[in-house]
């Protein structure tokens, strides 16, 4: 009876989400066989192999998140919520590794608190906007869902990881459009990020705050609500250049190379020319496996982990690209799917919200690795190496087949 | 507590997808732009990314002597490279490289300016490294990223003599030298160029062809093996070149002349090859290999005896009295004089109203042609010369030779001056000067200048006749350089028994010059010239025959008073030493 009722609902699960993720499993682990040395002593420590050790966990923790009942998951989110911000301070007391309190010494492992923050944060977000059936007219009704995401994302920034934090800002936006709010509302949230970003060139800082004026204006607001939303706007921008020193050099070097990746060969922008040269070459069908010169002459850096897709583009070229993100499309859109037809509110959230979080990894690792955006220092989700990501992107996949059931078998 | 129902409308759900495949296809489409578009693009720059050429230096040609003991040998060095690109802490780098090395790294900053070229080009940035400081290089090879070091044959003078003057130095490239050349591509800055002496006239054939390989290699620099379907290309050493030095020779010569100023030349008339070559002072040429090339070459500017000059090619001296042997060709040729006729000579001669003196102050006495000669007597030549016209004085001096270069192969020969009418017209104006001039020239003085190789030139015409070889110093097929219908055979035979009466009599002037060797017979002829930076320069020409051999010799002492004392002495231990019984010579085959 009860081994039927399990059968009963694991059936009535998306199959197709962990499958997309076994397919994509196996495309990294084939790619980082490739740039693993074959011989030798080394194979112990190749990144191969302890990604294929932590795809045991990895599969453990899905299976834990399709079975832990729904209820329980939304009963304790608040106080695990509270667990994953103390564990994203431990690593400041624990030792600096290359740079950054990131990583939590487990002696015989790493293990990275914020790569489970991302969907810890994202739950607990579902669970405080389907609480409080937020009417989302009012911008003050933004607030606490703002201040959720926000503590531990400064955390993240301050270990300092800018990828990770901007990352976990973002399902913000898509999860408060999901509750109802207003455009222009989420237009006012965002507003202060297009302020700062177009005031370091006086032409896009001119068109945004002309542009501005308009949104104000159809929503038409108050006068002196409108004047105190477009003047904070462009002290905003006028404050910037503060902003811009503020942040740390090799950030601000990033920044800057992306407009121009030609300007410093070998500097910040060598990644984004090697990574782009190593793409290109491998053409539709890509060198063979082993066969990527860029990739084995180690002329791409951080290869195995945020650079595993140029690995993958010159060594099984763009026929296996177009592959890796159709799957991701359909995998995302399969959530977003499953987001909008689920029943309820809290799993409806909780699935645009993992939407988002794929979808942004996916994206800016990608557009990184083909130089559309800054290097962020962000995996690309079940195909870099990274044994923390893995396991949290398998409990995602968990909770995705958890709260997503397929209304429609 | 999941009762809330979930109400989301279509339309945010379909902006939501529709977000979702937007930002999908822009990835798509630049991959597809990257890997299908611009496929070609950086498939050529992954290539370069992984292949670096590497030079391989060729070694150059050996330099020989005649009986082909090495005179200008190779020896491995070790040269440093750094590619810019590739240093990114460069201030890091030439640290370690000091620590390395033992040497300053503000030497290896300076290189790397001096060399620099292009960001991707391997820049010099320490030659002549030993194999033990590479191999503490080797060791922190990780930590010096975009360096390398390669072997790089340079020069090593082994042999006992200098022979500074016509072996010539290298120079390194430097871009303004690159910039001059033809084709600039041939050479990479820090290459060797012969810069002087036979290095630089053969150039050409002691220069190696450099060699290319194509190395695959990772980002750290570290090479990964040859890569195949590349064209790499051995470096080909350049060919040797033998001299017709001997060097035993010229190693006597230079011990000899080694107090003074001055030159000595040895050479073969017949074939006009040169045996010894000796201008001084002179340095040893391994002065100009290695690091500290600037200091030493400074000191040798600033020498105030000038060591770098080339006194054999470039000096211009007065000839003196060996200038009477011309006088004698144009009196001899146009037959107006009987050798027996004699004329007094009482030490004054009055021409005008000016006082000639002879340089015996008591005079001579009697005096016929071979006295004339064998004793030097300037009264003899200043009434003889008066006998011949100005232009063909000057046209006996061009048919010897004398106001152009000799064609010798060593770089920058000087032409010298020979005065003629047309000359002393502009210098002096028309009524400026007056035939009491010539009888200055008679005697070799006043404007001509001429080099020591002209010299040698000259006195080997005069004894193969007019039929000597073109003066040269490396081995080759000889060339002759004749002198047409000069003079009777009897008259040359006239001329030479008064050069070998120079020698041979009691009274004569070079009779010093005389080894006394047994069937050898030695003619020539002393030169005192007076100059206006001191003493008179001493002369001496001449040469020995003995049985089918013949060389002659050119002594010039700077300042060094009389010809017939202090040239002549030197001219005897050449002899004495090239005839020797004992000593053999090699015939260079002249096919």
């Amino acid at each position: 009876m009860m081994i039927s009722q399990v059968n009963n609902t694991f059936y009535k699960r998306p199959m197709i989400v962990i499958f997309a993720s076994m397919v994509l499993t196996s495309i990294g682990l084939t790619s980082l066989f490739s740039i693993s040395p074959h011989h030798s002593s080394d194979v112990m420590s190749s990144s191969f192999l302890k990604q294929l050790i932590f795809l045991g966990p990895a599969i453990i923790g899905l299976i834990l998140m399709v079975f832990i009942p729904r209820y329980l998951i939304h009963k304790y989110i608040y106080i695990i919520y509270a667990i994953v911000l103390c564990g994203l301070v431990l690593p400041y007391f624990s030792q600096n590794v290359a740079g950054t309190n990131r990583w939590i010494d487990l002696g015989f492992i790493g293990f990275q608190p914020s790569e489970f923050a991302k969907w810890v944060i994202v739950i607990c977000l579902a669970r405080y906007l389907s609480d409080h059936k937020l009417k989302m007219r009012n911008l003050s009704s933004f607030i606490i869902p703002f201040i959720i995401i926000i503590i531990p994302a400064l955390i993240v920034l301050k270990q300092p990881d800018l990828g990770t934090a901007l990352v976990m800002l973002i399902p913000l936006l898509p999860m408060l459009y999901w509750a109802g709010a207003k455009s222009y509302h989420l237009f006012l949230l965002i507003a202060p990020f297009f302020s700062i970003l177009t005031a370091f060139h006086p032409l896009p800082f001119s068109i945004w705050a002309i542009l501005m004026i308009l949104i104000i204006l159809l929503e038409k607001p108050s006068l002196i609500v409108g004047l105190i939303v477009y003047f904070t706007n462009l002290f905003l921008g006028l404050l910037a250049p503060v902003f811009w020193n503020s942040l740390k050099e090799y950030q601000q070097k990033r920044i800057l190379t992306l407009f121009n990746p030609e300007l410093d060969p070998l500097g910040a922008a060598y990644q984004i020319i090697q990574s782009q040269t190593a793409i290109g070459s491998g053409g539709i069908f890509g060198k063979g496996i082993g066969e990527g010169t860029q990739t084995h002459l180690k002329f791409l850096p951080v290869q195995e982990s945020d650079f595993i897709l140029s690995v993958i583009g010159e060594e099984m070229g763009f026929v296996c690209i177009a592959l890796i993100i159709l799957i991701f499309t359909w995998l995302i859109l399969t959530i977003v799917k499953l987001s909008y037809s689920s029943k309820d509110r809290f799993s409806g959230l909780v699935l645009i919200g993992i939407a988002s979080l794929f979808l942004s990894h996916v994206f800016v690792n990608s557009a990184m690795t083909i130089g559309i955006i800054p290097v962020k220092g962000l995996p690309l989700p079940f195909i870099s190496a990274g044994g923390s990501f893995l396991i949290s992107c398998f409990m995602m996949v968990g909770i995705v087949m958890n709260v997503g059931v397929d209304s429609h078998d | 507590m999941l009762k809330a129902e979930n109400l989301i409308p279509k339309g945010r759900y379909y902006i939501f997808s529709g977000i979702v495949i937007i930002l999908m296809i822009v990835l798509i489409s630049r991959f597809c732009y990257l890997q299908i578009f611009k496929y070609e693009q950086y498939k050529h720059k992954a290539e370069i990314n992984r292949i670096r050429a590497v030079t391989i230096d060729a070694p150059r040609g050996l330099i020989l002597d005649r009986n082909r003991n090495i005179l200008v040998d190779n020896y491995p060095t070790y040269i440093l490279t750094g590619i810019p690109g590739e240093m990114e802490d460069r201030e890091n780098i030439f640290y370690t490289l000091s620590y390395c090395t033992g040497i300053d790294s503000i030497n290896f900053a300076k290189n790397y300016k001096k060399y620099y070229r292009a960001k991707f080009v391997p820049t010099r940035l320490m030659k002549d490294l030993t194999i033990q400081q590479i191999s503490i290089l080797e060791e922190y090879k990780l930590d010096l990223p975009g360096v390398n070091y390669k072997k790089f044959p340079e020069r090593y003078y082994s042999s006992e003599i200098n022979g500074s003057h016509f072996l010539g130095h290298l120079k390194e490239v430097d871009s303004k030298i690159r910039s001059q050349m033809g084709n600039p591509n041939k050479f990479e800055l820090g290459d060797l160029i012969g810069w002087t002496g036979l290095e630089k006239q053969y150039e050409s054939q002691l220069r190696g062809m450099r060699g290319v390989k194509y190395l695959e290699v990772d980002a750290l620099g570290r090479e990964m093996g040859e890569v195949e379907g590349y064209n790499n290309r051995r470096a080909i050493p350049g060919n040797d070149l033998r001299l017709t030095i001997d060097s035993k020779l010229q190693a006597l010569l230079e011990e000899e002349m080694k107090n003074y100023c001055g030159t000595g030349i040895v050479s073969i008339p017949e074939s006009g090859e040169i045996l010894a070559y000796v201008s001084k002072p002179d340095y040893h040429p391994n002065l100009f290999v290695g690091k500290m090339v600037a200091g030493r070459w400074n000191k040798l500017l600033k020498n105030q005896n000038r060591p770098l000059l080339d006194r054999v090619t470039t000096g211009l001296y007065p000839p003196g009295s060996t200038f009477k042997i011309i006088t004698a060709l144009a009196l001899l040729e146009t037959n107006l004089i009987n050798p027996k006729e004699e004329i007094e000579c009482t030490g004054t001669y009055q021409f005008g109203n000016r006082t000639f003196k002879c340089w015996k102050e008591d005079g001579h006495g009697y005096v016929n042609f071979q006295k004339g000669i064998a004793q030097s007597c300037n009264i003899y030549f200043y009434q003889m010369i008066q006998k011949i016209s100005f232009s063909r004085w000057s046209n006996i001096c061009f048919n010897f030779g004398f106001g152009e270069i000799t064609g010798i192969d060593v770089a920058y020969e000087k032409s010298g001056l020979i005065p003629t009418e047309n000359y002393m017209n502009n210098k002096y104006g028309k009524w400026g000067w007056s035939r009491g001039n010539l009888l200055n020239l008679a005697l070799g003085q006043g404007d001509i200048l001429v080099t020591p190789i002209q010299m040698v030139q000259f006195i080997n015409q005069v004894v193969t006749h007019g039929n000597a070889g073109r003066l040269h110093l490396a081995e080759r097929k000889t060339q002759k350089k004749v002198i047409k219908n000069i003079l009777s055979k009897n008259n040359w035979e006239i001329l030479e028994k008064s050069l070998e009466a120079t020698v041979k009599n009691n009274q004569g002037t070079g009779r010093n010059a005389d080894p006394h060797i047994n069937g050898l017979i030695i003619g020539g002829k002393t030169g005192t010239a007076e100059n206006p930076h001191g003493n008179p320069h001493a002369w001496f020409i001449g040469y020995g025959k003995k049985g089918d051999s013949t060389i002659t010799s050119v002594i010039l002492i700077e300042n060094g008073g009389h010809g017939g004392e202090i040239a002549a002495p030197i001219f005897r231990k050449v002899f004495s030493y090239y005839f020797s019984p004992k000593s053999q010579h090699l015939v260079l085959n002249n096919p």
